[in-house]
């Protein structure tokens, strides 16, 4: 008999992705239409600044680059890092990058994680949900950290399959035919890693998180001085002539 | 339009750049702005405006908007004054329009407080079967009980309950109090009714009722200028802020224009435009300093001697030099100084005694009607002595006379009163002056010209009139010889020409003695329009009637007292209460009872709260050789106690005994009315078995027992020698040094060794925020704010009255004040039906100014009863005693009627009497009646705000046309003159509350006051004394330099003299390390800061935001410099009477030596513990200790007799002095930690015991 597809493996790996990516990306929208006094970071740095500008940014810088490593790392095409480097090397990049950067990261966290709940100002003045994803964030990062000597283990045996399964599955769900079979033999730690992952994109919409999308890039190369039109129809107005007078 | 799609078109939002690129002009979506134009928008305005003791008195736009306060803006829509004046508008300071932060601010009281331990034990044993009186009755019986909550005041501890429970245990409190120890034990305070008069008259008025005592304000803050009274007979009557602008010459002292009159001040920068000279006269360079064409830095404290010198300059040039029209006449027609004062030997030489009467004369001169009363000039015309018309004694007893026209009372002839005797002098006589400058005589003789006389008693006197006296005191050569008169202005060893003043107040002599003349010149010129600005600074001190007395003696020699533009122009935490006439009734329950129980606060502060323990002043210290010395040895408390005896002053409680019981007592011994009851005290009185509790304030029975405290900050602003009130009044942590025993040499009060802690039983705080006085209380009661309630508002600085309106119904649990005394009486009326039932109650009553009793006792003698073993008489040598009926189950139904007593006996006001029978039957229909069954059943309604509002200002002249018709007929009668002129223009106008709701309104000229409103002259003190002949309310009916009281004379204070600050040897008790490491000793200035609304409410976001976010005092540069203090350092201010911690803010605006700490900050905001004594320090109070003064206290004499809020000791602060040093950021502690019981055992610093 065929075995069911109707697996908790299949619907955590297969359908649960598409159900966190569309409260992701819907929910986000909808914040930003709805409720926007609510975006914003929710800083606490005005209540209290104490070990502030280390935990924010080791907390900040590992959670970035870490971002970046497995946008890069997961989603490019494997033909491309064929042609770059082995796999094998690839394995070994991500675990150094991951390591140097996921203790970045936790070592801010760790820090900001018992200011939130130690420090009376902070605790008293947050909501459950900063504190609830500031320690889902901790426990997603802290198994991404256990997962390294599962990884190391891998490596040292010249198995780089981990590393590409994984890609291969995350591929499969963005090219939208979702295959969860990529990663059935992966150790544990990696699909723990993953449900918390994802869970990340299912509650980012709820909290502060979304403080992500609106990223102060432009202030690197805006102008000195912004004008705002009217926003009555741009082309009527002659913004030059404005002497002219009713006879002419 | 959605706000992420927009965001879609990133890359199109760019249309242009500008300016090489440095400018983008971008097309994108701007509905975000629409939050900035919501933040303005708002369903309605409402007028209202702040009950702030700031006497601005300002309409302001209240926006609401959903329900809540949106902001606040000022109204511009004042009636216009007159044609040739400047606008009032716009009125409102920057500090006012942030109240509204209050309203939803952290804290905003929203819910009944009680102190948590309080309500365990109550609750406990009311569990127990017990009902609310007999549970309160339990926990004061158990001093374990009590202690538990009692010494922990101050130190949190509060739980919120529901207002039944608390008005239940409010009014069981007050039950047992009245069974117990007499209803004298319970004492309201609440400060300046004008700017909330219906709030004060809530308390005041359930306290009236069931017989508690009242304090006063004005005296307390030491902003009554005791020498109004003593040389006007008025407790203050000033111009409005227009009237600078009439002005032509303005010295301003003491009062900082733009930072405490910031609405006003406008007129006087106008006044410059219209080319007027102003000189600033300060310390420190302040704000008002800019507005002057001169500065006169003064070392601070020593005013008096500058106008003294000024009026040195004036009285020689245009008096004895040359002698000036117009200041001949004033002087002759309006002030005292033609009247003739008979001199007493003293050594060698003389001293000036008491003034010279009718009853002197063989005949009394033909009158008939208190000749002791009348006083006598000399007729040039006739060259004989007469009683000239105006004295007093024409004021009770006959009419028609009591008038300031140039006539002989005995025929109505015209006379000229004669200043000086120089030419017709019978002999030239060495006469001493009181002096009281260090390092110079004490008595300084001068020569004066005398006229001999006989009296009827046979004896020969030597009579001067207070013209020769005054200018030999003012140390001027007239060419008489003799020494101690100044050649020129430059001897600087005689007092006071500028020379002389220039050494002790370090202004340049030539500064005083050009400013002084052209004062006087400017008067001569332009009739009086020379003014002088004068404010709390001045004021403050110990001695402040010298200095005004000072500044009063420049006015009258030019006669600029009541001319427009000229005159004083005092603003110290007075606001004008206009419709007082139709207020005082309701206010003091006068329509159902009298006489109400008032109280001068000073006194009562200072018995009751010990700090007389720790006296360092004795009497002996400040009295002048020139006086009769009866009361030598004496001390200051001595003398306080003397006068509640004599009836000069009232004191509560009132005797050691509770005065229902005494009243029962004396109907059982057989006594029926009032007079064989009075009979009855006055004999225990004498046989020592009944005294004053004053004598023995320490006696257990003779504490206070419950307090209220609404409007007010009693704790914080308001609590001059703080510490003191935290040590024995509450009994609770302080920051006391030392124990009393300074205080321990009395020969009229019992000491007690130990001096007790946690005297009150109950301390009660009605306010909207948890200041001080809140966090001391026991229960604090949740209050509407000034845009919740529905009010009455009126100032000094205009002439209109215009309203609080209720803008937004009070917020979670808080009621308007009258709301929350009208449901206390009703809980009180529910339990005392059972407990009280009806009680008859004598009430000890002094002797009132602008009463017949002001003529209690002649010639200024003291006769004290208690000390000669003679009789005591009621109304003469004593108190009143009057007995009143209190039906304590009708508590409530009278406090929501206009009582019978209005039809019955009437209304009056400043000895003005008249029937109110048409406006109380008009009442009836405006509010409607009582439909409450009980005594008050069908008579005018005043249970909610407004009617209230309405039966107010249908009850007084000023704001009901018909009313001012009745008084000014009833003063026309005394007078002889037809004042009809003054108001005839609006006799129909009738103002109501929903009239002021639509536009400020313009009050009409009523008796009440000394100015009028009118279309020519802008409103100005004095004005109808000078221009209808109306008497001052006086001895003489003019205006007083000379006070011939033997009180006056014993203090060397007959004539104004410079007394220098008095040293309150306050460094004693600084611990010894302080002393050793680098420290500053300074004079201690509080006056009030730039930020916050006046002398209160600095605790907002924006004021803490815009300066230093806590308690902070100035210092000069070069001082802080010398021990090492940097701007902002933490610094520790010390002194025997308390500590308080704040930051330095380091400035050269500071003159060295002295300090400037501004009024009231709070204690709730960033105040550290005293690194001293480890506990929370203090406010500017907490360094202070007030001194009572013996001149304040005199009584039974015309204008010296007592009077709620005009008369009695102020509470002075200036005088103290500081010790600051710095202290480490790292020593400062927060004192967080909870509260063990080692902690709460430690109530005093540490090696203080409770002695």
């Amino acid at each position: 008999m065929k075995e069911s597809v109707f697996t908790l493996h299949n619907l955590i790996f297969g359908v649960y992705p598409y159900i966190c990516l569309a409260v992701f990306f819907i929910g986000s929208w909808l914040r930003f239409d709805r409720e926007q006094y609510t975006w914003k970071t929710d800083s606490t740095q005005l209540l209290s600044k104490d070990n502030m500008r280390l935990a924010s940014n080791l907390f900040h810088i590992g959670v970035l680059l870490i971002f970046c490593g497995h946008f890069v790392g997961l989603l490019t095409p494997h033909f491309i890092f064929a042609a770059i480097m082995p796999d094998i090397t690839h394995q070994y990049l991500a675990i150094t990058a991951g390591t140097i950067f996921g203790i970045t990261a936790f070592l801010g966290g760790v820090i900001l994680w018992f200011r939130r709940f130690f420090n009376p100002r902070i605790s008293l003045t947050s909501r459950w949900s900063d504190k609830f994803v500031l320690t889902w964030l901790m426990i997603t990062l802290i198994f991404g950290l256990l997962t390294i000597p599962t990884s190391i283990g891998h490596a040292g045996h010249g198995d780089p399959r981990v590393v590409t399964s994984l890609a291969e599955w995350i591929q499969s769900i963005v090219y939208l035919y979702p295959n969860p079979a990529f990663i059935e033999g992966v150790d544990l730690i990696f699909k723990l890693h993953l449900f918390f992952g994802m869970t990340v994109f299912l509650i980012f919409p709820f909290t502060r998180l979304v403080h992500i999308w609106s990223a102060p890039f432009t202030y690197l190369t805006r102008s000195y001085q912004l004008v705002r039109t009217k926003r009555v129809k741009y082309q009527e107005v002659d913004r030059y002539d404005l002497g002219k007078s009713p006879e002419q | 339009m959605s706000h992420f799609l927009d965001r879609l078109r990133f890359f199109e939002k760019v249309k242009e750049t500008f300016s090489n690129g440095h400018g983008v002009v971008t097309n994108e979506d701007r509905k975000w702005e629409d939050a900035y134009r919501h933040r303005w928008q708002h369903d309605k305005i409402v007028r209202s405006t702040h009950g702030v003791n700031c006497t601005g008195g300002c309409s302001w736009k209240i926006f609401v908007k959903n329900g809540l306060v949106a902001f606040e803006m000022q109204q511009t829509d004042y009636p216009r004054t007159r044609e040739d004046l400047p606008n009032h508008e716009p009125r409102g300071c920057q500090r006012g329009a942030s109240f509204s932060w209050y309203l939803y601010s952290p804290h905003r009281i929203k819910h009944p407080l009680i102190r948590g331990r309080l309500l365990d034990l109550y609750r406990a044993e009311r569990k127990s079967g017990k009902d609310p009186v007999e549970a309160w009755a339990a926990i004061q019986a158990d001093p374990n009980k009590r202690k538990q909550y009692v010494h922990v005041r101050g130190l949190g501890g509060f739980v919120r309950t529901q207002c039944d429970e608390v008005n239940e245990i409010i009014a069981a409190a007050n039950i047992y109090t009245i069974k117990k120890w007499g209803p004298d034990r319970i004492f309201g305070f609440s400060p300046i009714p004008a700017m909330s008069q219906i709030s004060y008259a809530s308390g005041a008025r359930y306290l009236s009722l069931i017989g508690a005592a009242c304090g006063s304000f004005y005296d307390w803050y030491c902003d009554l200028p005791a020498a109004s009274p003593q040389t006007w007979g008025e407790q203050t009557d000033v111009p409005e802020s227009a009237d600078w602008y009439n002005s032509t010459y303005i010295i301003v002292t003491g009062s900082s224009l733009p930072t405490t009159r910031t609405p006003d001040c406008h007129f006087a920068v106008e006044a410059r435009y219209n080319g007027t000279k102003v000189i600033a006269m300060s310390p420190d360079y302040g704000e008002h300093v800019k507005l002057a064409d001169l500065w006169m830095p003064v070392n601070p404290g020593t005013d008096s001697a500058a106008f003294l010198a000024m009026g040195h300059v004036a009285l020689k040039e245009f008096y004895v030099d040359k002698q000036d029209p117009y200041f001949q006449e004033y002087a002759r027609k309006y002030t005292d100084l033609p009247i003739q004062v008979m001199l007493r030997k003293h050594g060698d030489g003389y001293v000036s005694d008491r003034c010279l009467r009718a009853s002197d004369f063989t005949g009394n001169l033909g009158e008939t009607n208190n000749p002791q009363w009348k006083t006598i000039v000399y007729d040039e015309k006739t060259k004989s002595f007469v009683a000239p018309n105006g004295s007093i004694g024409f004021r009770w007893g006959e009419e028609g006379k009591w008038n300031l026209l140039p006539k002989n009372a005995a025929n109505q002839q015209e006379i000229l009163a004669e200043l000086t005797c120089i030419a017709g002098k019978d002999a030239v006589v060495s006469v001493g002056f009181p002096h009281f400058t260090q390092g110079e005589d004490d008595l300084v003789f001068r020569n004066v010209p005398v006229r001999k006389l006989k009296l009827a008693n046979g004896e020969e006197a030597l009579v001067a009139s207070v013209f020769d006296l005054q200018v030999a005191q003012y140390g001027i050569d007239r060419g008489l010889g003799g020494p101690n008169v100044a050649k020129d202005y430059n001897d600087a060893n005689v007092a006071y020409t500028p020379a002389w003043a220039s050494k002790v107040t370090g202004i340049k002599a030539m500064d005083l003695e050009r400013t002084g003349r052209e004062f006087a010149d400017n008067a001569s010129k332009t009739h009086g329009k020379s003014m002088v600005i004068m404010g709390a600074a001045i004021n403050h001190w110990y001695h402040n009637d010298m200095t005004y007395r000072g500044v009063m003696n420049l006015l009258h020699i030019c006669g600029c007292v009541g001319q427009s533009g000229g005159g004083w122009a005092h603003y110290v935490g007075q606001e004008k209460l206009r419709p007082q006439a139709g207020w005082a009734p309701i206010a003091f329950a006068l329509d159902w009872q009298r006489p109400p129980r008032q109280m001068n606060s000073t006194s009562y502060w200072y018995f009751h709260t010990d700090q007389w323990r720790y006296e360092t002043i004795k009497g002996d210290d400040i009295l002048s050789p020139a006086g009769k010395g009866k009361n030598k040895g004496y001390s200051l408390a001595d003398y306080n106690v003397a006068a509640v005896r004599m009836g000069w002053l009232p004191g509560f409680p009132q005797w050691n005994t509770n005065p229902l019981d005494l009243a029962d007592e004396a109907i059982k011994a057989g006594a029926t009315d009032e007079a064989s009851i009075a009979k009855h005290v006055t004999g225990k009185l004498k046989s020592g078995e009944l005294d004053i509790s004053f004598a023995d304030p320490d006696a257990e029975g003779n504490w206070p027992r419950n307090i209220f405290v609404w409007r007010g900050n009693l704790i914080g602003t308001s609590g001059k020698g703080q510490q003191y009130f935290l040590k024995h009044l509450l009994g609770t942590q302080n920051n006391v040094l030392q124990e009393g025993g300074d205080g321990n040499n009395n020969q009229l009060i019992k000491w007690r060794d130990e001096g007790p802690a946690g005297k009150l039983d109950l301390f009660v705080d009605i306010n909207f925020r948890l200041n001080s006085t809140g966090a001391y209380s026991d229960i604090v009661l949740p209050t509407a704010t000034w845009y919740e309630k529905n009010d009455l508002n009126t100032t000094d600085m205009h002439p209109f009255i215009h309203p609080l309106s209720e803008a937004v119904s009070p917020g979670w649990d808080s009621k308007s004040d009258w709301q929350i005394f009208r449901e206390l009486a009703r809980v009180f009326s529910g339990l005392a039906e059972k407990h009280l039932g009806k009680r008859k109650d004598i009430v000890a009553f002094p002797m009132q100014h602008d009463s017949p009793f002001e003529l209690a006792q002649p010639f200024g003698q003291v006769t004290d009863w208690h000390k000669e073993g003679i009789e005591p008489v009621p109304g003469k040598t004593m108190a009143l005693l009057k007995l009143v009926e209190r039906d304590y189950g009708s508590t409530y139904n009278k406090y929501i009627a206009l009582g019978p007593l209005m039809v019955k006996i009437g209304n009056n006001v400043k000895g003005l009497d008249w029937n109110t029978t048409a406006e109380y039957e008009e009442l009836k229909l405006c509010n409607y009646t009582v439909r409450v069954p009980g005594v008050s059943y069908g008579m005018p309604s005043l249970e909610e705000d407004i009617s209230v509002c309405d039966a107010v200002m249908r009850m007084a002249p000023e704001t009901c046309g018909p009313v001012a018709h009745k008084s000014w007929t009833a003063l026309s009668k005394k007078t002889g003159i037809d004042h009809h002129h003054l108001y005839a223009a609006r006799e129909e106008d009738k103002i109501t509350f929903r009239d002021i709701q639509v536009q400020p309104r313009k009050i009409i000229t009523a008796p009440t006051w000394s100015g009028i409103e009118s279309e020519h002259v802008s409103y100005t003190s004095g004005y109808t004394n000078i221009h209808e002949h109306i008497p001052f309310r006086t001895l003489t009916g003019r205006a007083h330099f000379y006070q011939d009281h033997e009180w006056f004379q014993d203090f060397g204070e007959t004539f104004c003299v410079f007394r220098p600050p008095q040293d309150l040897k306050s460094f004693d008790k600084v611990p010894a390390h302080i002393l050793k490491k680098p420290h500053l000793k300074l004079r201690f200035l509080t006056p009030h800061g730039k930020w916050g609304i006046h002398s209160s409410y600095q605790d907002t976001l924006r004021m803490l935001t815009l300066f230093r976010g806590g308690p902070h005092i100035w210092i000069s540069e070069i001082d802080a410099q010398q021990v090492g203090i940097k701007d902002n350092d933490w610094v520790e201010l010390i002194n025997s009477n308390g500590t308080s911690m704040c930051r330095a803010v380091v400035s050269q605006r500071i003159a060295r030596g002295v300090s400037v700490m501004h009024h009231s900050q709070e204690k709730n905001v960033n105040v550290p513990g005293s690194v001293t004594t480890n506990k929370r320090g203090g406010t500017h109070n907490a360094l202070t200790r007030v001194i009572i003064k013996p001149t304040n206290m005199v009584g039974g004499y015309v204008q010296l007799a007592y009077s709620f809020n005009y008369m009695g000791t102020v509470g002075c602060n200036r005088d103290t002095e500081i010790i600051l040093h710095k202290v480490e950021d790292q020593d400062i502690k927060w004192l967080e930690a909870p509260l063990t019981p080692e902690r709460e055992a430690q109530r005093n610093p540490a090696g203080i015991g409770t002695r």
